[in-house]
């Protein structure tokens, strides 16, 4: 009997024994998978950085040089006074910050129509939808010629309206699903109060959903600071963005020059690093454009 | 108490106010430039010969359709570029939503970290691989030199068939994420109570992934290849930056073919029918995407 028990014991400690070395092992290649992703994904970019960093003789050396012994600055110094690296940087600075105020300011009350009276019905968010699928390159052949005859080309307008209407089915998306959270008891209160219907939008509700309203300002800049289509067909030479500089260093054929080129692409995706921490939680229904919602 | 529901009773004109300057640039930026596309591409104007255009009727759609190889084998390249991407994407996605799963500590960081290339412009990737895949000065080279791997320079965009296996590289790596994002969002949707009970009855890890993960991921899946595949039809920034649609030809995707006719050639008319069928081809794939949305929905009441 004592001898029965002792071996059940026995075999039950081995057989945990067994599960926490499977265990161990699975914890061990669960980090070393991600470990790898990290590399995969994330290297490129920590090359282009070192990259950006090194002095000049540091390209032609031999064993290459991976990390410079003396990073300088010198390629973003020469980006800005001589390629007008700095008048890019800001165009698209400019550019991407009206596109996202106007695109929140067009969209919000849109979004409140949608969300508080079921504008449009069910047919609207089929009509987003399909929007949002739709391929700029039908778009951009004829506002082009639109474009040319209203001399809006190589204008920040021009391509601010194109960047905000482009935005607006994604912004009224993200909007209508932060509205609907929004308790309509507290809008009753203001309006009792004596609040029009839009001074209760304004005073009440956007302060409320003002982190919301971030999220999708922040994915509207993101999203109009990559664009690349519209700009390049678009822009002339001062209205020209980064994403548009960046591509003029490829005439430079398969060895062009790396200094500037990759100063330009670390400025280039700073925003991206910066909005990928900030909207953690949101990045699916970002990434989406509300695709997926549900 | 009734003074609420007054106060929410809506004025007949307040939604269309609302909704009005939405409607109206939306008018105007989009579907007034639709509607005059199309009516360009029944006619011929051609910017490099003069500005004035006449009605051809549908000759335009014939010629891309059965008398133009070029976008006849762009519509093939686009294919070669997504069949391949997306599988890997998926995959890949699907490992990386497994393993992030599995991560205890950390997992917040550790995905905004993985989602950053599906944060960064197609221009910026590419040309961040571009780069990396540069003869002398490129990390790849340099590497397989050092380590032994490659005794020459090597030129990664030499052949066609090079240039796409590279194209596919880039996208895998820029788009992964978001399919990972995606397949993590299901995953964690899933109850663990189901996996609880698996355990119980003795499942391995291996059925639990048949029987219960894989069905109830189905649809997520099926949801995120289709926003990839459409936005795979629009592939352009790549292309631009990484092969100019070269060698030969041999990496034009129906997009950036559709670019080159209408602002290398300016064959206004002619771009805007190959535009239409793009938009023909893209509209089949987002009336599927509705109807798996709509099948869902179904299935989940």
């Amino acid at each position: 009997m004592a001898i029965a028990l002792e071996q059940t014991r026995t075999a039950s400690r081995r057989r945990i024994s067994r599960h926490r070395v499977g265990r161990v092992v699975g914890h061990v290649l669960t980090y070393l998978g991600i470990g790898v992703a990290l590399v995969f994904f994330l290297g490129p970019f920590f090359w282009i950085v070192t990259t950006s960093l090194k002095a000049n003789n540091d390209y032609f050396a031999f064993p290459p040089v991976w990390i410079p012994d003396q990073p300088s600055l010198a390629h973003y110094v020469r980006l800005f006074t001589n390629s007008s690296g700095f008048r890019y940087f800001s165009n698209s600075l400019v550019i991407s910050t009206l596109s996202m105020a106007a695109a929140i300011i067009v969209s919000l009350p849109t979004a409140y129509a949608i969300a508080r009276w079921r504008f449009g019905g069910g047919v609207l968010s089929t009509v987003l939808l399909v929007l949002r699928m739709l391929p700029a390159i039908a778009l951009i052949i004829p506002l082009y010629i639109m474009y040319k005859a209203l001399g809006l080309t190589n204008s920040y307008l021009g391509l601010v309206i194109a960047y905000t209407v482009l935005y607006i089915p994604f912004a009224v998306w993200l909007l209508v699903g932060f509205l609907r959270d929004f308790p309509i008891e507290i809008e009753e209160a203001a309006m009792i109060d004596g609040c029009s219907r839009l001074g209760s939008l304004v005073r009440v509700v956007v302060p409320i959903i003002a982190p919301g309203l971030a999220v999708v300002a922040l994915f509207a800049f993101i999203a109009t600071w990559n664009e690349f289509l519209f700009a390049v067909v678009l822009t002339g030479i001062e209205t020209k963005t980064m994403m548009v500089l960046v591509t003029s260093f490829t005439s430079g054929g398969t060895d062009m020059f790396y200094g500037e080129a990759s100063a330009s692409v670390v400025l280039g995706v700073l925003p991206a690093f910066a909005v990928a921490f900030a909207l953690q939680r949101y990045l699916v229904k970002g990434l989406a454009l509300g695709g997926t919602k549900g | 108490m009734r003074m609420p529901t007054l106060a929410l009773k809506r004025k007949q004109w307040e939604p269309l106010a609302f909704a009005s300057p939405s409607l109206f640039l939306i008018a105007v930026v989009i579907v007034f430039p639709l509607a005059y596309a199309f009516y360009l591409s029944l006619r011929d104007y051609d910017l490099s010969v003069g500005p004035g255009h006449e009605f051809v009727g549908l000759r335009n759609y014939t010629e891309a359709l059965f008398g133009d190889r070029r976008f006849v084998e762009s519509v093939w390249n686009t294919v070669v570029i997504i069949l391949p991407s997306l599988i890997a994407e998926l995959l890949l996605g699907l490992g990386l939503a497994l393993l992030l799963n599995r991560v205890i500590k950390g997992r917040p960081i550790i995905t905004a970290l993985l989602a950053i290339p599906a944060m960064v412009s197609p221009v910026m990737a590419a040309m961040a691989w571009r780069m990396l895949f540069g003869v002398k000065y490129g990390a790849i080279n340099n590497l397989g030199r050092q380590t032994g791997l490659l005794d020459v320079y090597f030129d990664w965009f030499s052949t066609p068939f090079l240039s796409i296996v590279t194209i596919v590289l880039v996208e895998v790596w820029h788009n992964t994420p978001f399919m990972m994002l995606v397949l993590l969002a299901g995953l964690q949707s899933i109850p663990q109570e189901l996996y609880e009970s698996a355990r119980v009855d003795g499942a391995s890890a291996w059925q639990t992934f048949w029987s219960i993960t894989l069905p109830l991921l189905k649809f997520t899946m099926a949801v995120g290849i289709m926003i990839r595949m459409i936005d795979l039809t629009k592939l352009f920034g790549l292309i631009f930056v990484l092969t100019y649609g070269g060698p030969g030809g041999a990496t034009e995707t129906v997009a950036f073919t559709t670019y080159l006719v209408g602002f290398n050639d300016f064959r206004m008319s002619y771009a805007s029918a190959l535009a239409y069928l793009i938009v023909g081809g893209v509209l089949v794939l987002t009336l599927v995407f509705m109807w798996i949305q709509r099948y869902r929905e179904a299935r989940a009441a």
